[in-house]
């Protein structure tokens, strides 16, 4: 390749013009001011001119030896150089090889679009399907949610290894007189669309939790761990929340709807499964937390209109804390029940009752009694 | 193929071979770098790491020794993904919900079983709510790709026409799922002639030929492997005593039907190919083998898996000795507080073997994400490219360029449904 154009080179060059699919072998040339490729060759008709600062070659090609070249201005048009030497050439006289050709309106797009995805996920997970879901669980009929929750109970007393329902159900005469007792005397304070229905799991793990339709799960470990009923009593406070805010269907609700949109967001790319897990556990605990924000608010105001300690719900926490241990900081949003210790302390502060200035929940023999309703092992 | 023999007897004029220009040198670094980019950017660079593979592979083909070309970029593939996330994610969202909803209030106070038996019919609703989004992201995933191919300078392009698509796709896959599958070749093969005479090559028109039983043949080692299967069960549930041959013929099947499954798609892309007109006079042939492709997959994924595995576990090792030489030099907060009391000696190892773990992961999904392209993707792809002519090729003398096809939300539904063609 030589700079005059009466000086053709002829190198092993094909050129298709992007008009018709016909190869034309070509020669090449560079203008006398050096701004120009000149292709020329016989069938191809009147030259074709490239300006050198236009001419792009293209990446990431299979091609052994030589290289493509193309110039977006003149469309489709494609030249192919095969002779290395010659390759070296054009890359020596084209000073924009790599240049990228997006058009700066292509970024404001993007900009735009990039918002309008992030917004749009964000509304509809964190704002749309949460007023959608509380809306929504209102309309479901009472039986429906209570259908649901007995599926719900028997699955979990499937995972827990009973064979049948209600297999890991305890249930004692008086055991389940002391139940009745205090799900009464917190009842009297509640307006609940629910007929409660409490039962004790004859599992050994400090927890408790509300299932749709009314129904509370007490596990055996959450009673035989507690130091007096007063605690019991609180947690039950809590769960009781739960029911009436209809939390176990607005949450189920909202799992259904926000499933898959974090996922979509990450496609298929590898190790992605993990991101996934935790953004989706970020969704999730944020629906969760203020939900059991709602329900120790709850629980104060019933534990004080029943002339109950609301201290002895925090003291569940701390319980719960030093089995279990706590989880503050950035990790607390991966989490359904950060901050224990936060919460013991609003507990203690909603206390009303001075201390040991209350009607006690259950007399002794009755809180023996609820303590040994999964049998005597557990007395 | 009695299909082929029929075809060469058309044959006028001459015929092209595909040739295959790729190396496994530059498919690895290329591998290895957009994979890297992929991790370290949490998955944005996947939109350009597909996009720059897709690339390479397009200028590999060279069919009568012009490769084709791949225009599409990561940046359009992004813009596109953003554009379907905003509206997925109200779809989704809203349509998952409604359908929870309805599920929830139709439940009826019956047996416990049947409850858990509707509950999963609820998961498969969510199912058939996306499934015509499946479909519309797959015509559409199809129709950028060709608008982003050109050979000879000429592009490729693919009418707009998803809906129709969509429709059609619910239809035959209702039919399919009510005929228990039987009918499930003749959806395939009328959904394949829907997109391909939909598909141009410059001004010229494509056209899948055939009827809608010609894909049968090509399913007779499924039907078997499945009979090897079903009759051994069938025995196993009737008879307290099953025979031994029962087990031996259930093992039978069990290797019949993933070899008959990959004897479907070889044959059945050499039936389609075998049936499309270009133009309506340019007719292609592809011969690729059953044994061929099995053995090719399976060298493909020992050696991928071999080598990233020893290199991934040989950079685990040397790591491990790093850390064992200094301690204190590499996690020094760890074990700092190990060796105060502060941190249990438990969870600071944990915490050790945890990183390891995860180290470990990267390097091999890494590795073996490169080592796929060159060991698995590259010789399929070679083989198929190889055994395959295009026919009486002086017709291509009457076709010219067609006009670009903007597509400016790229693929993204496909990208975002997870639903995108392999490479």
């Amino acid at each position: 390749m030589t700079k005059t154009d009466t000086e053709t080179t002829h190198a092993p060059a094909t050129f298709y013009d992007g008009q018709t699919p016909v190869s034309h072998v070509v020669s090449l040339a560079v203008s006398d001011d050096e701004r120009l490729l000149q292709i020329s060759g016989a069938g191809l008709g009147p030259e074709h001119y490239w300006p050198l600062d236009d001419i792009r070659e293209h990446r990431d090609q299979a091609l052994r030896q030589g290289a493509m070249f193309g110039c977006p201005k003149e469309g489709e048009a494609r030249l192919t150089i095969h002779k290395p030497d010659t390759v070296a050439e054009m890359r020596a006289v084209c000073p924009n090889l790599t240049r990228s050709d997006v058009p700066s309106r292509t970024y404001r797009k993007l900009a735009f679009w990039g918002i309008g995805a992030v917004a749009s996920v964000l509304l509809i997970v964190f704002v749309i399907i949460p007023a959608l879901a509380d809306r929504l669980a209102v309309l479901i009929p009472v039986e429906q949610e209570a259908a649901l929750g007995r599926t719900v109970v028997t699955q979990m007393e499937g995972f827990f290894g009973a064979e049948q329902a209600g297999d890991l159900t305890c249930s004692s005469p008086a055991g389940d007189a002391a139940l009745e007792k205090m799900v009464a005397r917190l009842e009297a304070e509640v307006d609940s669309p629910y007929e409660l229905d409490v039962r004790v799991l004859d599992v050994d793990m400090i927890n408790a939790f509300a299932v749709p339709g009314g129904q509370v799960v007490l596990f055996r470990g959450l009673i035989g761990n507690a130091t007096r009923p007063e605690m019991v009593a609180g947690v039950l406070a809590h769960e009781i929340g739960h029911v009436v805010n209809r939390d176990p269907t607005r949450l189920m609700l909202r799992a259904a709807g926000s499933a898959g949109i974090m996922g979509m967001l990450l496609g298929d790319f590898t190790g992605g499964t993990a991101i996934l897990l935790v953004s989706e556990q970020l969704v999730s605990a944020n629906y969760q937390q203020g939900a059991e924000e709602d329900a120790d608010t709850f629980a104060h105001e019933v534990l004080a209109a029943t002339g109950l300690p609301s201290a002895a719900l925090g003291e569940f926490f701390r319980l719960v804390r030093e089995k279990y241990g706590d989880v503050d900081g950035i990790l607390s949003h991966l989490v359904s029940h950060p901050d224990l210790a936060g919460r013991a302390e609003r507990a203690k502060e909603a206390d009303v009752t001075a201390s040991g200035d209350f009607t006690p929940v259950l007399s002794d023999a009755e809180w023996q009694a609820l303590r040994g309703i999964c049998g005597p092992e557990d007395g | 193929m009695h299909s082929l023999g029929v075809l060469m007897s058309d044959v006028s004029g001459d015929t092209m071979a595909v040739d295959y220009r790729g190396s496994p040198t530059p498919l690895l670094k290329l591998g290895l770098k957009t994979t890297f980019l992929t991790i370290i950017t949490l998955g944005i660079y996947r939109f350009w790491a597909r996009a720059r593979i897709r690339r390479y592979f397009w200028s590999a083909l060279a069919p009568g020794g012009d490769a084709l070309e791949y225009s599409g970029t990561g940046l359009e593939k992004f813009l596109g993904f953003l554009i379907a996330v905003a509206f997925l994610a109200f779809y989704l969202g809203l349509v998952q919900l409604g359908l929870f909803f309805a599920g929830l209030s139709m439940l009826s106070e019956a047996e416990t079983q049947a409850q858990a038996l509707a509950q999963i019919a609820g998961q498969y609703i969510t199912l058939v709510a996306v499934l015509p989004l499946i479909f519309y992201a797959q015509y559409r995933g199809r129709r950028y790709i060709l608008s982003r191919t050109r050979w000879r300078g000429l592009r490729f392009g693919v009418e707009k026409a998803a809906l129709g698509y969509v429709w059609r796709g619910m239809w035959y896959s209702l039919i399919t799922l009510v005929t228990l599958g039987l009918l499930l070749p003749r959806q395939l093969y009328l959904l394949e002639k829907y997109k391909v005479d939909r598909t141009w090559f410059g001004t010229g028109r494509f056209e899948q030929g055939g009827r809608w039983w010609v894909l049968y043949p090509a399913a007779k080692h499924v039907v078997i492997g499945l009979l090897l299967i079903l009759l051994p069960i069938v025995i196993l549930t009737l008879r307290p005593e099953p025979p031994v041959w029962a087990f031996v013929v259930l093992a039978l099947g069990a290797v019949w039907l993933p070899v008959g499954i990959v004897y479907y798609v070889v044959h059945s892309f050499r039936i389609l190919t075998g049936l499309k007109t270009l133009n309506g006079v340019i007719r292609f042939s592809s011969m690729p083998r059953t044994g061929k492709v099995i053995g090719l997959y399976l060298m493909g994924s020992i050696a991928a898996s071999m080598i990233a595995s020893i290199i991934a576990t040989l950079l685990m090792a040397v790591a491990g000795g790093v850390l064992a030489a200094m301690p204190g030099g590499a996690v020094p907060l760890d074990f700092e507080a190990m060796l105060s009391g502060e941190l249990p000696l438990d969870q600071a190892t944990g915490f050790i073997t945890l990183a390891g773990i995860a180290l470990f992961y990267l390097v091999f999904i890494v590795l073996f994400s490169a080592l796929a392209l060159v060991f698995i993707r590259q010789p399929l792809l070679a083989h198929y490219a190889m055994e395959t002519r295009i026919l009486n090729t002086s017709g291509l003398r009457n076709i010219t360029q067609r006009d670009r096809d903007e597509m400016v939300e790229a693929e993204g539904f496909a990208d975002a449904l997870d639903v995108g063609a392999g490479i």
